[in-house]
């Protein structure tokens, strides 16, 4: 006999040997809690929702739109504050509605595939702040330069000196530095959280992908 | 947070859900059992395992309407909640006695030699991924390629060249 038919034949006769749960220990499991990769996807990206539109909501108090006002920023401001609160809307839309199709009883790939896409949701909305508070500062930045007292100051110096164009260089090459360095951050943290949480998945899903190529 | 959605059903008919839902796992348990000896190594992960799929199978029950064979349907579940949903705890590592549970049971009627090939085996089988133990156990369960490549979401084709593989891989285990 081939040694997978008697692995197999062995396999069958399993059964008694196995630990066997009795009704009422079955009964009181169903009532436990959950604690599926699902789950914690669903509260970390819950998580996620709520810090960047704190953030937001933090960033923008009144003395925020006192500031906003003095560099010529009040109404491109309000916009961008509709924009992103619409923009959250459908995520979080897009979110629950992934969200909502994950079933334990779809094939494995399925399965795995809902998973993804949720986390994918999740990220697409990080990447979506992070690009909004990226062109929120480049902009701030500038309009500062050019109408803050201090901001007019600073330029006026620079082409006294007679090297304007380092100078623009200059806050260029800051600017860029600066956001880098917050994107890797950022990068860094998500790379960790998620690869953690969802490497076992991603590995999986990619060798069921691959048995298709 | 249910993973799938559930219809609050009344009262009674939740009763009746309830005992019909634990009845048939009580009946049918040793699949689930099977699949957490695959995927874990010790007998407090083999338990945790069991409730989460316990878990799984509860929260899709009203879901189920027959259509296929309740233990069909488990295999499903089951596989899908063990290779995708539980999360490992890595605290604990492999306990000594645990590892017999599989391969003591009617050692007797084998003779040394086929019950160390057996071993052999069982401990290839550990190592393999999560679909490769997934493909074995589907089957040592005597599944047909139809229904390993709908439990797993691949063609029929492509799950026979990857049983194929794996088939191998073990039997030049065995056969070095």
């Amino acid at each position: 006999m081939d040694e997978l038919e008697f692995l197999k034949k062995d396999w069958q006769r399993k059964g008694e040997a196995l630990p066997r749960l009795t009704y009422d220990e079955i009964y009181k499991m169903i009532w436990k809690k959950s604690s599926s990769i699902v789950k914690w996807i669903f509260y970390i990206s819950i998580l996620e929702f709520i810090f960047w539109t704190m953030i937001n909501i933090i960033a923008t108090d009144a003395e925020y739109f006192e500031e906003v006002k003095q560099i010529h920023m009040y109404e491109m401001d309000i916009v961008l504050n509709i924009i992103s609160y619409l923009i959250l809307i459908y995520f979080i839309y897009k979110f629950y509605m992934n969200y909502r199709k994950i079933s334990v009883t779809d094939s494995s790939r399925q399965l795995m595939k809902t998973i993804l896409d949720v986390k994918r949701t999740v990220t697409q909305y990080v990447w979506f702040n992070i690009s909004l508070f990226t062109v929120t500062f480049i902009i701030t930045f500038y309009a500062s330069l050019r109408y803050l007292p201090e901001g007019r100051k600073i330029i006026e110096n620079a082409t006294q000196a007679g090297n304007e164009t380092l100078f623009w260089l200059f806050i260029v090459g800051v600017s860029v530095v600066f956001i880098a360095i917050l994107l890797v951050l950022v990068w860094l943290f998500y790379k960790l959280l998620y690869g953690i949480l969802l490497k076992r998945l991603r590995d999986n899903y990619k060798e069921l992908k691959q048995l298709e190529v | 947070m249910p993973a799938t959605n559930i219809e609050t059903p009344t009262a009674n008919v939740n009763k009746e859900l309830e005992h019909q839902f634990v009845t048939e796992l009580e009946n049918n348990q040793n699949i689930v059992h099977k699949v957490c000896t695959l995927y874990t190594n010790d007998r407090e992960a083999h338990n945790d395992l069991f409730q989460e799929i316990t878990i799984q199978l509860w929260k899709a029950y009203p879901k189920f309407r027959g259509e296929s064979k309740f233990s069909t349907w488990m295999y499903r579940v089951a596989l899908n909640t063990a290779i995708t949903l539980y999360r490992k705890s890595k605290k604990r590592l492999k306990t000594e006695d645990y590892d017999s549970v599989i391969y003591k049971i009617r050692t007797e009627e084998y003779d040394p030699g086929e019950e160390q090939q057996l071993k052999l085996m069982y401990d290839a089988i550990r190592e393999l991924g999560d679909i490769e133990k997934a493909l074995v156990f589907l089957y040592l369960e005597d599944k047909d390629y139809g229904e390993i490549s709908e439990t797993l979401g691949i063609t029929e084709v492509n799950a026979r060249v990857k049983m194929n593989r794996v088939k191998n891989k073990l039997r030049s285990i065995i056969n070095p």
